[in-house]
């Protein structure tokens, strides 16, 4: 009973603090309830904020690359600012696709259509007609572009989130803030090593087969795409790789179609050297064999490719070289280059393993030749 | 002039190297490497018999910058 009466005395006889205190709770508690997202909302503006500002100071920083090299390496007539300005926004409307059947054509055509007014426009830009010059010029204005794209669509989700004041659309960015900035900072790095005339990470399959290519007659196969017929252990091999030192990635779907189809080859299988983005946790140069078209970017050479086998019913093997996006496309790391040798007996298993004495097989090193000749 | 990029941590710094190999005795050098060099490149004389060697690589190794 006494205990009680304390008890209650205390209580009574408590200070103001502890009433402040339940009623400062009780406060936070209405804010967070009333106020949380709006809170959370401006952290969110607050942080895309910074990261749309490092995409600026990257995309600028690679227009700026790109001019310089225009100017002082490829020796540009007039001041190529506008110009470049102008390439910066220029489209690519990809084919409509409510009607699929012959889309792949259709892709193919826009996107050759592309590649040869950026190589005509940069031809006309500089005052010289150095290959690898004018192909590095055009893999700096397209990681320029690639990155002015990347800012104007933050910059979109951003204002309109502000705008819209909507909560999902701006956490949704924020989460991706941390992705987006990787991938704009490895396009970016990108740029020192195409202006050095480095070989890059996705260059391993052509180093690959630049070494079977050596010392053999060559002969254009497709655009900007080489072959060379070799001999390995009584097969013979028709090894192909994009036409290198310069940053080309050729065209080795037609270059295939062209082999099998017009050229009469009858091969036991086609096997494809490619870069491979690693997973988190695999390392950089590890090698995995497996089967299917090696080959990344739109899917147009991956069809043609996938096409040519199927209708010649040839086998298709792969060979990758793991590495990550940032590996990929800066200078090739020792691990990756040292990954060529392991890679050469992989490629010399596969064609013992899976083709016989006068069988005749496709090598094909696919990915960017930037400083691999053959 | 020696080429070197930001490493993945950004606290090592990448140098770029060429590989020249010798094609008939396989000596192999290792040197900075130089804008203009590709591999497959006729690069200079073996240190060992005298033939051209041949840029066989380049590659870029991590170095971490002595505190």
């Amino acid at each position: 009973m006494l205990t009680i009466s304390s008890a209650v005395l205390q209580v009574s006889t408590s200070d103001i603090t502890t009433y402040l205190y339940i009623a400062f709770f009780g406060l936070l508690f209405i804010v967070q309830f009333a106020f949380g997202t709006r809170l959370q909302s401006y952290f969110a503006i607050n942080e895309i904020g910074r990261g749309l500002n490092k995409l600026k100071v990257m995309k600028d920083k690679a227009r700026k690359d790109a001019i310089d090299y225009l100017v002082n390496v490829g020796k540009a007539s007039n001041d190529p600012t506008q110009r470049v300005d102008q390439f910066l926004d220029y489209v690519t409307i990809m084919p409509v696709d409510i009607d699929p059947s012959g889309l792949v054509g259709k892709i193919d055509h826009v996107v050759t259509t592309n590649n040869d007014r950026v190589r005509t426009e940069v031809g006309a830009l500089l005052n010289q007609t150095n290959p690898v010059t004018i192909s590095i010029s055009e893999n700096l204005l397209e990681v320029a572009t690639s990155l002015n794209q990347i800012h104007k669509i933050v910059r979109h989700f951003y204002l309109l989130g502000k705008k819209t004041n909507s909560y999902f659309t701006l956490v949704q960015l924020q989460m991706l803030m941390p992705m987006i900035i990787q991938e704009a900072d490895a396009l970016l790095n990108a740029t020192d090593s195409f202006k050095m005339g480095e070989p890059v990470g996705d260059g391993i399959g052509p180093v690959v087969v630049s070494r079977l290519m050596a010392g053999k007659e060559k002969r254009v196969i497709a655009k900007d795409t080489m072959m060379a017929v070799t001999e390995y252990k009584g097969r013979k091999l028709y090894v192909l790789k994009a036409d290198g030192p310069m940053a080309y990635v050729g065209q080795p779907g037609v270059a295939i179609q062209k082999i099998v189809g017009d050229m009469g080859v009858k091969p036991s299988a086609i096997v494809m050297i490619d870069a491979a983005l690693k997973l988190e946790g695999e390392k950089t140069g590890e090698i995995a064999e497996g089967v299917g078209a090696a080959i990344g970017g739109i899917g147009v050479e991956k069809f043609q490719i996938e096409e040519a086998a199927t209708k010649a019913k040839v086998p298709l093997y792969a060979i990758l070289v793991k590495q990550s996006l940032i590996e990929a496309i800066t200078v090739m790391r020792k691990e990756i280059a040292e990954a060529a040798d392991r890679v050469t007996e992989v490629l010399n298993r596969v064609i013992e393993e899976k083709t016989k004495e006068g069988d005749e097989v496709v090598v094909a090193g696919i990915g960017n030749t930037l400083g691999v000749a053959q | 002039m020696m080429s070197s990029v930001p490493g993945p941590d950004k606290k090592t710094k990448l140098l770029v190297y060429t590989i020249e190999e010798c094609p008939v005795c396989g000596q192999k050098t290792k040197r900075a490497f130089a804008v203009g060099d590709y591999v497959t490149k006729d690069s200079s004389k073996c240190p060992k018999c005298s033939n051209v060697t041949r840029v066989s690589l380049v590659y870029a190794e991590g170095v971490k910058p002595s505190s």
